[in-house]
């Protein structure tokens, strides 16, 4: 079993490391090793095999990028500050950070690990802790390097920051970073994390952990940006813990990538906090986009709101599962689930599994889902103004993406992803 | 919500129809291999073809684990404890009319307020009461002979009926589909056998009543329907059960078979006992119903109202494989005290322009627990299907639980698929307007809860639909506050 | 302009249009008229090529062309607009982008350049004056979350914009009040033109007191069973449809 493993578990960890670290890392690895590689018996992974990735070898990749290939890759217009990972290694040297204000901190988890250990102790793996979970049980054990973000009670970043992660290689490299973002009391961010492939035709694959730690009365507006590189595979495990009043707002795109997984786990600490989470995925030929949520409503009086649009086409596949879980004590708990999705082909698919488990009665939740097509009366009324059926299609299509493409944060933001979405459909068989 | 001691009350109030009726019992002793199979095949008189039928399920189910995914809990169930036979003590060549049936199981009917001479004169339904495992009661039989509809005991079509029986039976629930189905068809004691012939419009409707008896008795009914072409019937099942120490296995398998333009109405009131206020003694219902519409327009309705046992283990399905196929599934449970139920249905799309409803209502009161589990799969062939799901949960007590648990499968384009679920309690708004209009909060409660219920009470029959209301709010009494 | 004979028509299995003969000449203003369910809007629906109707009889020509083998899309090319009775909302659609697409698509198949961005906003702008419309609903999504008479308005509005040849207005009246009816109507009479034809499908009189029609036609049962000028819809006014739908039985 480990054998198959074995690129995922990583090298020994570096001499010098302390004990704690080291006895983190071994024990992820017994617990991976232990847990092997699930099938689809195995309710989480029911309409995902992950086997093919494991079938699959992969190098760990230099952390290389030349300055001329990462201009490509850049959002025009987005003004923030900037760091980059390749191939799941901090690379400075593509950075773009500004003067960090007081009670700021963000730097490279692999130097940090080396230089500053005790900065990250009280983090590292503090959220990430489901004991059942292979991929960050893997990234725990093989991982080298990721993002880390401080901010002290009250601090805030000024613009926002680009967390930009470059997978790249003439053979396919394995990433696995490892993100922990920490925002103490009151303080506020905006995170814009965009995954992005160099080269189209290579596979890839990324293993990202994230770990956001929210305390009282913070603020997190969170998007991020699936857009791999066609061949690859992508993975990511989000663990988010909310401190009483704080507020999380997460956007989810989904575009790329022939085989993604994307894992929300989110889990409220204290009352009157907020978590909304909104997706968009398109998912088009020989495609896999699945998306995970769990929302942990532990304690009483949190607000959560899961709106997750979809669009499918080609022998495009999609998997949506979302559960809210409502403790026994969580009286007055909001939660809103919904999962809309538009098929365009014959051949694509789509698996959703919205759960509610409801153990308090006081509780306002609800879940939708559809399933449909465009709608003929709109595309009628579109061709009575003389629009081509195509053209019409693909305007009624990405009306559907707006109402969450419209929620991302800024302007270039928004036009670059309306553009890719647009492409994509431009591209597709709306058959 | 703080619940007020009136609703402690209703969710506390005593099983009614708990009692237990002196019946000599002709049972097998417990245990179960294959010399027992051979037993109830040969008591049955069976021919050969049924003994290896039973056989074949027998060792296949050797090679099963029970399943562990539904969200009960309870004790693991030693299947050697279990008697897998019993029969009522009857006169040599059994009943010729209801004056010849024990007067004990007629005196029961009334105590549970059905007395079958009523049920003749009033209702025109036909009665095919299952006491324990045998039926010993059937009525109606001419006016039903002459539509040519066959309804009689199971045991009976395998004599009667060998081919229709070979034909039909395991043909929608094949003994490998599940633990529990594959248990029924190696040890099934009796149930029953209706078939309609092609464009006959069954002339009333048939209903059977069960109840479980004999002490440390598993009950293993098996129920075939069959529709010809552009034939209808309405099927009501309804169920009690006298109060009991130890917990009863119940695995019944139903099997509906709609051919072209046929439609059948299945309708269930469950009321079996729940077990005590710890939840000790009720029955286990561990049920597989399922129907085939295999017919183009054949249409297959399941209507249950599920107040009673320990544990359900239950999914009316439907197989919606004709064109224009229909399938719905109207439900109401109820799980209070330490009831669990874990139900639903699932709605496979396989034809063309299928279409299926879902409605499901679900009450949990005390630390009652309740699961809504559901498939919709609309297979790659089912073009223009539609699917319409709802469920919805009510909330009575801080210690209850409410789960969604719904799938949802999609391969063509031209679906159409809304699912909608929302999980309340009863607002404290709606209560203080009701009572600010002068009603009880026990019966502001039931109104509420009733009025929750309507979309399946209105799919019941008329007189079942007052049954089921009834029961609704006994179950609730004490419970309602 | 436009030239139908002998148009069957059948929703389902029901026979709505039966046999339905009607010619409009370049300018022409004609009102068509009838009780619920004559078949009016099943006559718009099928002259802009809407799904759900079979054709079972008769031709429609429109600008020399075989109208119904046409795509919905190459009828508005062509120059012919309908105006909705129901429009329906395209949430997320914008409509500024809507505008642009739908212009550019009939002016390239006209054989005239797409518009620029500035000509393009130029032109809009005061289009919407016409109407009494408000910038803001460039930004708005088609349709949506307007106001029964902001739909009609901005109908009218695009009306306005495409320059059609020959526009149905499809019970264009219906749930306005007598402001917005009044707008409306200004809107549409300001678009009268000796090369623009209109065809006023309406079930009361009301809205032929601000578009006055050249010709009036009762609908009754699928086929025109009157035609007149503007003084038959005073009649019908005054003397209820039973006044002509009993002859019409009768003939």
């Amino acid at each position: 079993m480990s054998g198959e493993l074995a690129t995922w578990l990583g090298a020994a960890t570096p001499n010098g490391s302390p004990a704690w670290l080291e006895a983190w890392r071994t024990s992820a690895r017994e617990r991976a090793t232990a847990l092997g590689v699930p099938g689809s018996k195995q309710e989480a992974w029911r309409y995902t095999n992950p086997r093919r990735l494991f079938e699959q070898a992969f190098d760990e990749g230099a952390a290389v990028l030349a300055a001329e290939a990462l201009a490509p890759l850049l959002v025009e217009g987005l003004e923030a500050d900037r760091v980059v990972l390749v191939n799941g290694r901090y690379a400075p040297e593509h950075g773009r950070l500004g003067a960090l204000p007081e009670g700021v901190r963000i730097d490279s988890l692999a130097r940090l690990l080396a230089e500053d250990p005790e900065a990250v102790r009280p983090h590292l793996g503090a959220l990430a802790d489901d004991p059942a979970a292979l991929f960050p049980a893997l990234n725990a054990a093989g991982g080298a390097d990721g993002l880390v973000v401080l901010l002290a009670p009250g601090a805030r970043l000024e613009r926002p920051l680009e967390l930009l992660h470059v997978t790249t290689g003439e053979r396919p490299t394995l990433a696995q970073p490892r993100h922990l973002i920490v925002l103490g009391e009151g303080a506020e961010a905006r995170l814009v994390e965009r995954y992005v492939g160099a080269e189209p035709s290579i596979a890839h694959a990324t293993n990202a952990v994230l770990e956001i730690d929210l305390a009282a009365e913070a603020r997190l507006d969170h998007e991020r940006i699936q857009h791999d590189s066609a061949e690859s595979f992508h993975l990511s495990t989000l663990y988010l813990h909310q401190q009483a009043r704080s507020r999380y707002q997460g956007l989810n795109i989904g575009l790329g990538g022939r085989w993604a997984r994307t894992d929300i786990n989110t889990r409220f600490a204290g009352p009157g906090a907020e978590c909304v989470l909104h997706g968009l995925y398109l998912s088009g030929d020989g495609q896999l986009i699945d998306y995970h949520l769990d929302v942990d409503h532990a304690v009483p009086d949190c607000t959560s709101v899961e709106l997750f649009k979809g669009i499918l086409y080609g022998q495009g596949r999609a998997v949506f599962d979302g559960r809210v879980f409502v403790a026994q004590d969580a009286q007055r708990t909001d939660a809103a689930m919904s999962n809309r999705n538009l098929m365009l082909s014959e051949r694509a698919e789509i698996d959703t599994k919205p759960q509610l488990e409801i153990n308090a009665d006081d509780v306002k939740c609800s879940h939708g889902t559809t399933v449909g097509q465009i709608d003929p009366q709109m595309l009628f009324y579109l061709r009575a103004r003389g629009i081509p059926e195509a053209s019409a299609r693909r305007m009624l299509c990405l009306g559907f993406a707006e109402e969450i493409i419209g929620r991302l944060g800024d302007e270039a933001l928004r036009a670059e992803i309306a553009a890719l979405v647009g492409d994509r459909l431009e591209a597709a068989p709306l058959d | 919500m703080t619940s007020t001691p009136a609703v402690e009350d209703i969710v506390g109030s005593e099983y009614e129809h708990g009692f237990t009726t002196e019946i000599e019992s002709d049972t097998l002793p417990p245990g179960l291999d294959e010399d027992v199979v051979r037993a109830i095949s040969a008591r049955k008189g069976e021919p050969e073809f049924m003994t290896e039928w039973r056989l074949k399920a027998y060792r296949h189910w050797l090679t099963m684990t029970p399943p562990n995914w539904a969200d009960v809990d309870h004790p693991p169930i030693d299947f050697q404890a279990i008697s897998y036979y019993s029969a009522p003590k009857r006169p040599e060549d059994g009943p010729k009319s209801l004056d010849e049936v024990d007067p004990a199981l007629l005196e029961t009917y009334e105590k549970l307020g059905i007395p079958i001479e009523e049920q003749k004169a009033l209702a025109g339904v036909a009665v095919d009461a299952v006491f324990d495992s045998v039926s010993v009661a059937t009525t109606f039989r001419e006016t039903l002979a002459e539509a040519g509809v066959i309804f009689c005991s199971i045991s009976e079509a395998v004599h009667a009926y060998p081919e229709l029986v070979k034909q039909y039976l395991g043909s929608v629930v094949p003994h490998t589909d599940n633990y529990f189905a594959c248990l029924n068809a190696a040890v099934f004691s009796d149930g029953t056998f209706v078939y309609i012939p092609e464009g006959v419009r069954c002339p009333m409707e048939l209903s059977t009543y069960f109840r479980i008896n004999a002490r440390n008795t598993g009950q293993f009914e098996r129920t075939l329907i069959v529709a010809e072409a552009g034939s209808y019937v309405s099927y009501l099942e309804g169920c009690t059960a006298p109060q009991r120490d130890e917990n009863q296995l119940h695995a019944a398998v139903v099997e509906l078979i709609a051919l072209d333009d046929a439609e059948i109405k299945y309708s269930t009131v469950q009321n079996w006992y729940p077990g005590d206020a710890q939840g000790r003694g009720g029955i286990y219902n561990f049920v597989t119903k399922r129907g085939d519409c295999r017919g183009a327009r054949s249409k297959i309705s399941w209507t249950q109202v599920e107040t009673g046992s320990a544990i359900t283990w239950k999914y009316p399905s439907c197989l919606l494989r004709g064109e224009d196929a229909v399938g719905e599934f109207y439900s109401v449970a109820v799980t209070k005290g330490r009831q669990q139920a874990d139900t639903g249905t699932k709605m496979i799309h396989i034809g063309p322009n299928t279409r299926s409803t879902i409605v499901s209502k679900g009450i949990s009161a005390g630390e009652g627990r309740q699961t809504y589990r559901g498939l919709v799969r609309i297979g790659q062939r089912a073009a223009n299907a539609r699917n319409h799901t709802q469920c919805d949960s009510l909330l009575i007590g801080d210690r209850c639980t409410a789960n969604t648990v719904p799938y949802i499968e999609v391969k063509h384009p031209s679906a159409n698929m809304e699912h909608e679920a929302t999980t309340s309690k009863i607002s404290d708004d709606q209560l203080f307007y009701c009572r600010a209009r002068g009603l009880s909060e026990e019966d502001a409660v039931s109104m509420i809860v009733n009025g929750f219920c309507k979309e399946v009470f209105n799919e019941l029959p008329m007189e079942f639909a007052v049954e089921a209301q009834k029961l609704l709010s006994i179950s609730l009494e004490g419970a309602v506050g | 302009m436009l030239s139908v004979t002998g148009l069957r028509a059948n929703v389902g299995d029901k026979e709505i249009l039966r046999g339905l003969d009607l010619r409009i000449g370049p300018g022409e203003v004609h009102a068509i008229m009838g009780p619920n369910g004559s078949g009016k809007s099943t006559l718009a629906h099928v002259l802009s090529g809407r799904e759900g109707y079979a054709v079972t009889g008769g031709t429609a020509s429109f600008e020399g062309r075989d109208l119904l083998a046409l795509e919905p899309e190459e009828r508005a090319q062509l120059g012919l607009f309908l105006a909705f009775q129901y429009p329906v909302e395209l949430p997320g659609v914008n409509n500024t982008y809507f505008l642009k697409s739908a212009l550019n698509s009939i002016r390239k198949a006209r054989g005239e350049d797409e518009l620029d961005a500035v000509s393009f906003m130029r032109l809009i702008k005061e289009k919407l004056k016409v109407l009494h419309l408000d910038d803001s609903l460039l930004k708005r999504a088609v349709n949506a979350g307007f106001s029964g008479g902001e739909k009609k308005r901005n109908e009218i509005f695009q009306m306005a914009l495409l320059e059609p040849k020959l526009a149905i207005l499809d019970e264009t009246d219906s749930g306005l009040d007598i402001d917005a009816l009044r707008v409306v109507s200004e809107g549409v009479n300001a678009l009268r033109s000796p090369e623009r034809s209109m065809i006023v499908v309406t079930h009361y009189q009301r809205l032929l007191d601000y578009i006055e029609p050249d010709f009036v036609h009762v609908l009754y049962k699928g086929r025109i069973i009157r035609s007149g000028g503007k003084e038959l819809a005073l009649e019908l006014e005054q003397h209820g449809y039973g006044w002509i739908t009993d002859e019409g039985a009768a003939a």
